[in-house]
């Protein structure tokens, strides 16, 4: 939609809706709908340099340089009218919102079979907001402390974690953003652009009990040198679709031995200096969680609690309580 | 079980009339009297058949089967090339995918793996457009008739549909829910059997049948 020299650009699946607006250079108001990924495809095609779009009854001719497109246009009238959310506006620090989306997103899941957990719970925690994932494999939790107000005392959303990883990419180099979260919908709006998708409306699974469970082993460890480890043991146990199964962990006092076996391919092996305290064990975790979750923990050393081999175990920066990560055990022969 | 591979010409005579002209073929006739002629190409339907019951009245140059409404195939035989026969003996008949059937022995003997509080009333309950799989009662008293597949696909929820359609009207059933159960299920057949009412699970068969154990999850 073109008013002026404001052009405002707007897609939408009926779920998940996505509202920018750009300076052009404008001759005349008017609008038009496009078929969206046509025209990105083409837009992203053309030479660098000035675009021109003309728009008719039936026809939009866009043109760069030497290039012309003449497109089939949808009729205006039969695209969605979208109201406004209407809730509360609060505005929060972006960049502290956009870290705790990185790293919870990534544990919610993708199965849309269980729709709850493709959500991420967005709840009032003390004075702040907390953001929570899960797939059931494991399960990420961030507390924006610094967040105060912005939802009332026991207040929740659920979140589809499609639109939040949208959003991640939206809201990159921006210094606010505000939410405005009504009775079905939430909008997240950001610098010129607004992102507006549909509530998940049911119960989240109740989770404080994972990460309140005693656990009694310790494992401290520098978390880079656990990631690279983790990372080249994997290859002996990722199949060809880039699936891995299971990597070993031998916790012992003074080191974590990882340990990764495939019948078909072979053994890897790495130690790792840790500090270990409690009983010896040896715990198994999918590759690609534990790499997830090292790759979210915030700092250079982080704790990994377990209770035994088939528990919750739970992972964490040793200085501070704002990120836990909690992970399931895999079984292994 | 005879077969004949002969070089022959056949004529079809009955509600329609049909004629083979002279190829080399095979000649199959059952145990049951039933004639069928294939040529050597094609998965599974003969060129030509009769079913039994039928009468023959075999020459060395030609056989003419007659069956109880007057149809007649008349093969005209100019060349024998094998003649053989085989006792087969009673068959078995077609059993259902091995995995669907022990999938479905595997929840008859513990449909809590389907939900909790599932106990199994009959497999193979009868309706009369065929058997449901299983019927079993909910912790309510609530019948549930489930439906067990390899792959669920739309097909399979259209029969479950038209099962629960017929139980419904047994006032013994009343208020039946269906439940449908795969190893795997298709997006679009779940989107149906919601549609229609229904509930659908997937079932690890490795799990079900001990060769490992499940997942261990959070929740």
């Amino acid at each position: 939609m073109l008013r002026g020299d404001s052009l405002t650009i707007t897609g939408s699946d009926l779920d998940l809706t996505i509202t920018t607006t750009i300076v052009v250079s404008g001759e005349s108001d008017g609008e038009v709908v496009l078929q969206g990924k046509l025209t990105a495809d083409i837009i992203r095609s053309l030479e660098a340099g000035a675009v021109t779009v003309e728009a008719e009854a039936h026809q939009a001719h866009i043109s760069a340089g030497r290039s012309k497109f003449d497109v089939v246009v949808i009729p205006s009238e039969e695209y969605p009218n979208f109201t406004d959310v209407d809730g509360e506006q609060i505005t929060i620090d972006a960049r502290s919102f956009e870290e705790g989306l990185k790293q919870v997103v990534r544990a919610a899941s993708h199965d849309e079979t269980r729709i709850t957990l493709t959500g991420v719970l967005i709840a009032s925690e003390d004075s702040g907001i907390r953001m929570v994932s899960t797939d059931s494999y494991r399960l990420a939790v961030r507390d924006l402390p610094s967040a105060a107000a912005v939802l009332g005392e026991g207040d929740q959303v659920l979140v589809p974690s499609r639109a939040l990883n949208e959003l991640s990419r939206i809201i990159r180099n921006e210094e606010q953003i505000t939410l405005v979260i009504g009775e079905s919908d939430i909008m997240f709006e950001t610098g010129s652009v607004t992102l507006r998708t549909k509530l998940i409306e049911e119960q989240y699974p109740a989770y404080r009990n994972l990460i309140a469970l005693e656990r009694s082993n310790r494992l401290i460890i520098d978390r880079l040198s656990l990631l690279d480890a983790v990372k080249r043991v994997r290859l002996m146990v990722s199949d060809s679709s880039g699936t891995a199964t299971a990597v070993r962990l031998n916790l012992d006092a003074d080191h974590v031995e990882l340990v990764a076996e495939n019948p078909e391919r072979g053994r890897a092996s790495e130690s790792v200096d840790a500090t270990y305290s409690g009983a010896q064990l040896t715990v198994a975790f999918n590759p690609d969680y534990l790499i997830d979750g090292l790759d979210a923990t915030p700092g250079e050393v982080i704790f990994l609690d377990t209770v035994d081999e088939e528990r919750p175990a739970l992972m964490g920066p040793m200085d501070d309580d704002e990120f836990r990560y909690v992970l399931m055990p895999v079984r292994v022969s | 079980m005879r077969l004949v591979i002969a070089r022959c010409s056949v004529d079809y005579d009955g509600r329609l009339t049909a004629h083979l002209p002279e190829a080399l073929r095979l000649i199959m006739v059952k145990a049951d009297g039933c004639i069928a002629i294939h040529a050597d190409g094609g998965a599974y339907k003969p060129l030509n058949w009769m079913n039994a019951p039928n009468t023959v009245n075999e020459s060395p140059d030609q056989w003419v089967i007659t069956n109880p409404k007057g149809e007649t195939l008349t093969i005209n035989i100019t060349e024998v090339v094998s003649d053989t026969a085989h006792e087969l003996g009673r068959d078995p008949g077609l059993t259902k995918d091995g995995v669907e059937a022990h999938l479905q022995e595997l929840l008859a003997a513990d449909p809590t793996a389907i939900s909790e509080g599932l106990v199994l009333v009959r497999r193979e309950f009868p309706t009369d457009i065929g058997p449901v799989d299983l019927l079993c009662r909910d912790s309510m008293g609530r019948a549930v008739a489930i439906e067990v597949k390899r792959r669920g696909e739309i097909d399979g929820v259209e029969q479950l549909a038209r099962y629960l359609e017929r139980l419904e009207r047994d006032p013994t059933l009343r208020g039946i829910r269906g439940v449908f159960v795969a190893q795997v299920i298709k997006p679009q057949a779940r989107v149906l059997a919601e549609a229609r009412g229904m509930t659908w699970v997937e079932v690890d068969y490795d799990v079900l049948r001990g060769a490992k154990l499940p997942d261990l999850t959070l929740f």
